[in-house]
């Protein structure tokens, strides 16, 4: 058996004192392949940019281990490139530079001419051509998660992770940029694990989807696999019948289990005030 | 000019004004270039038009105010004696500007400028005898004028004199009669009584009436006419340039430094020939030592330079280095420690004592420490490597860098490194922690990280608090250099204070406003740089 591109290994995590401790995660498994896109799905507030840093590791679980390539993941880095749902661009540097910063630190071996051919090259990729000179202030919103975009890839990571990258963005902005996401990933794959709550866009965009529970206890549920053929046309997409049962499966497993976790958070019954309507009419 | 570049020019104008934080002058501009002329001139009306009338009305009100209050050193200046001391110390300034010229000149320039100035000075001593008899007529109308106001006045109130002398003794009369009378117990002593109190209370009201006169007479030869005040200031003013002038032919003519150089020359050659003509030992020694001393003499003479007297503008100079070297003191201490007590939390809890009971000292206190503490760094100031180092600098070295100058820098600098301080360590912990993020991401090594990520993040609070530091610096010192008389603009007030001539009181007001406008150019300085530093394009508070 190969060894799998990221584990997730019995991971717990919580916060707060002793005694008053919330855990967020608890009992997390997930393993994903060598150049597989898989998609984590999940409400608000279960927990997902919690992953996301163990994933990264810019946070450390509690409990249990998280493994890239079969070695333990203890301190962020550039081989697992991450890309923010707030872009985190520096703002006093240009689109160049902020990919520049980047470049630098993990190629520093690039003469000047290849590291310029490097940055550019990427920064054609998400099609910011033209802007280079520009300020992270001077750029539209999904331009500036391009830009981001752009200097996760000039790292060259072997696992992309992908914290809910779109979710600021408008409904055109986003659709453009999934292309694009998918585009590039299609061009040169690599291990992704992308967060999301949208679920059309992980039906479209991933081999895998994993539903995570609300929180707080949030476990990975059930594993929705994706068979649709690529390239997936979005266009053509919606009269595809696999395409309709999956996100249709996917969406009621989410509701079912978000009753279900509503039920659970019932804890007191709430009297109710003894009233009746009354009716003006009758006056 | 076709359209896009005058639309380039004009936001080209806008950004500047902007970026320098007069943006009142906005709606200037926009109507200048001709947009929306209705909006820009109600602007214009409101933000401009409007704040230029109150301060109007302030002036006038001070013009109206200030010669009511009367003070120990006379009345309160009016705007007007306050403008013209400024054109005071500005001629001040000039005139010694002229007479340095003067003291180094040398051969032909010399003479062309002696031709020029002894042409003048003719000119002006013709003007000055002949303003001078216009004013003697002037006070002789005068004279003659107060005298025949007065005339009237004297004789009323001789009269009354001489008919309250009249009364007085009558009165004194009738009480001694009535004290006989009390002594041979013919009335009571009651009566008496009386009398002694009704005479005292009479004699005060003739006495008061006197005065009243008195007075009148006293108003009539204290407020001579205005044409007095118009002819004395004329012949004044004259007098004065004709003194000033009288005075550059001195430095042209004897107190010149070439002309003291061949003095000493001569001298040296006058002693030298004594030195060969002389027989006795005692001769040949006392003319060789004149020899040296003559060379000696003529060797500082040449390096002498003008002994300049402290006008408002070399003040103004001394004031503005000395608080750039506080204020850069303070930065290079503030901005380091800051940096460390934002990114170590327990560097800012080592430090918070100590700012916290050393930021409210006041710089009074710090200034007599360091008086001593420094001090004793000087022992013999006139040979400190230090001040030598300074003195030999070209623009700095007039300046006179002395142990005053440095206690003053001092205490600016300890009481601007506050803020200064305070604001660096909150823009460095106040870091987004997304930034942080990307540099954990990016594996940078402790240098990258400050110097890419931690600084340029914090550059915008850094400036900010730089900007309060030296508003600070500035206003400390004033105050800093008025107690340890370093020269400068606090001295400067001081030296006003304790002179107490007529002009003074114009004169500290004069320094107030300069100060005033200082302070308001510095902080647009700091307003400028912490623009240029903020990626946000978040407006400085102006």
């Amino acid at each position: 058996m190969t060894i799998a591109a990221l584990e997730i290994d019995s991971v717990d995590v919580g916060f707060g004192q002793v005694d008053s401790r919330t855990e967020i995660l608890a009992n997390i498994n997930l393993t994903v392949q060598h150049n597989e896109f898989v998609a984590i799905i999940g409400f608000s507030g279960s927990g997902k940019s919690t992953l996301m840093n163990l994933l990264a590791g810019i946070q450390q679980p509690d409990v249990g281990e998280v493994r890239m390539h079969g070695k333990m993941v203890t301190a962020p880095g550039p081989e697992r490139g991450i890309l923010f749902q707030n872009y985190s661009l520096l703002p006093w540097l240009s689109v160049f530079g902020n990919i520049e910063l980047a470049v630098k630190q993990v190629f520093p071996q690039m003469t000047k001419a290849e590291r310029k051919q490097h940055i550019q090259h990427y920064i054609a990729m998400v099609s910011l051509t033209g802007s280079e000179w520009k300020n992270p202030s001077e750029l539209s919103g999904g331009m500036r998660q391009r830009l981001s975009l752009a200097r996760t890839l000039s790292m060259r990571p072997d696992v992309l992770l992908l914290d809910e990258p779109l979710s600021a963005l408008d409904a055109l902005t986003r659709a453009n940029l999934q292309d694009e996401i998918i585009r590039i990933w299609e061009e040169d794959r690599r291990t992704v694990v992308m967060i999301t709550n949208d679920v059309d866009e992980a039906v479209l965009m991933a081999d895998r989807i994993i539903a995570l529970t609300p929180g707080p206890k949030a476990t990975l549920g059930q594993s929705f696999p994706v068979t649709l053929s690529r390239p997936r046309d979005r266009t053509t997409l919606n009269f595809n019948p696999d395409f309709k049962t999956l996100r249709n499966k996917v969406t009621r497993y989410l509701t079912d289990i978000n009753q279900e976790a509503k039920q659970l958070r019932k804890v007191a019954d709430v009297t109710l005030p003894d009233l009746s309507p009354y009716d003006f009419t009758a006056v | 000019m076709s359209e896009s570049t005058q639309d380039k020019i004009k936001y080209g104008l806008l950004k500047a004004i902007d970026v320098s934080g007069f943006k009142v002058f906005d709606p200037v501009v926009r109507l200048a270039f001709g947009e929306e002329p209705k909006k820009q001139s109600a602007d214009i009306a409101k933000y401009l038009i409007t704040p230029m009338l109150f301060v109007m009305l302030c002036l006038g009100l001070w013009a109206v105010i200030a010669p009511r209050h009367k003070t120990k050193s006379g009345e309160v200046p009016t705007p007007t004696q306050v403008w013209d001391a400024a054109v005071v110390n500005d001629t001040l300034n000039e005139r010694e500007d002229e007479k340095q010229a003067d003291f180094g000149l040398s051969g032909a320039e010399r003479d062309a400028v002696i031709a020029q100035v002894t042409a003048e000075l003719e000119l002006k001593e013709a003007e000055s005898t002949e303003l001078k008899a216009a004013l003697l007529q002037v006070e002789q109308d005068v004279k003659a004028e107060i005298a025949a106001d007065i005339a009237p006045l004297q004789s009323e109130y001789d009269a009354l004199v001489a008919q309250g002398d009249l009364l007085q003794t009558q009165r004194k009369a009738s009480i001694q009669k009535l004290a006989k009378d009390v002594a041979a117990k013919k009335i009571g002593s009651v009566e008496l009584l009386q009398a002694i109190l009704a005479d005292s209370d009479v004699t005060d009201a003739e006495k008061d009436a006197e005065k009243l006169i008195k007075e009148q007479m006293n108003d009539v030869r204290s407020n001579p006419p205005k044409a007095l005040k118009k002819a004395r200031l004329a012949s004044n003013a004259v007098a004065n340039e004709a003194g000033h002038l009288r005075k550059r032919l001195d430095y042209l003519k004897t107190g010149n430094r070439d002309i003291k150089v061949a003095k000493a020359e001569d001298k040296t050659a006058a002693a030298l020939q004594k030195l060969e003509t002389a027989t006795t030992p005692a001769a040949v020694l006392a003319a060789a030592k004149s020899v040296v001393s003559g060379k000696q003499t003529a060797e500082r003479t040449a390096e002498q330079q003008y002994p300049r007297t402290a006008t408002i503008w070399f003040q103004v100079k001394r004031s503005l280095f000395t608080v750039f070297v506080g204020f850069v003191m303070a930065a290079v201490v503030a901005i380091p420690v800051g940096i460390m007590c934002g990114l170590n939390k327990v560097v800012m809890a080592c430090l918070t004592p100590i700012i916290s009971v050393f930021k409210p000292v006041s710089p009074v206190v710090w200034l007599l420490i360091f008086q001593i503490v420094v001090g004793a760094f000087f022992p013999d100031p006139e040979n400190h490597p230090l001040f030598t180092f300074f003195a030999s600098l070209p623009l700095i070295g007039d300046l006179g860098v002395n142990p005053a100058l440095v206690f003053s820098a001092c205490t600016v600098a300890i009481c601007a490194v506050w803020p200064a301080l305070v604001n660096t360590a909150l823009g460095v912990s106040s870091i987004d922690q997304d930034h942080m993020n990307v540099a954990r991401v990016l594996r940078l090594s402790l240098w990258s990280r400050l110097f890419k990520i931690v600084i340029p993040s914090s550059l915008p609070l850094v400036f900010a608090g730089l900007r309060i530091s030296l508003g600070v610096g500035w206003m400390v010192l004033i105050a800093a250099e008025a107690l340890s008389s370093s020269d400068g603009l606090g001295k400067f007030v001081w030296d006003e204070y304790q002179n107490g001539s007529s002009h003074s009181f114009a004169n500290i007001i004069f320094a107030c406003f300069v100060v005033g406008i200082i302070g308001f150019f510095l902080d647009r300085i700091m307003i400028l740089l912490q623009r240029s530093v903020s990626f946000d394009d978040g407006a400085a508070v102006v």
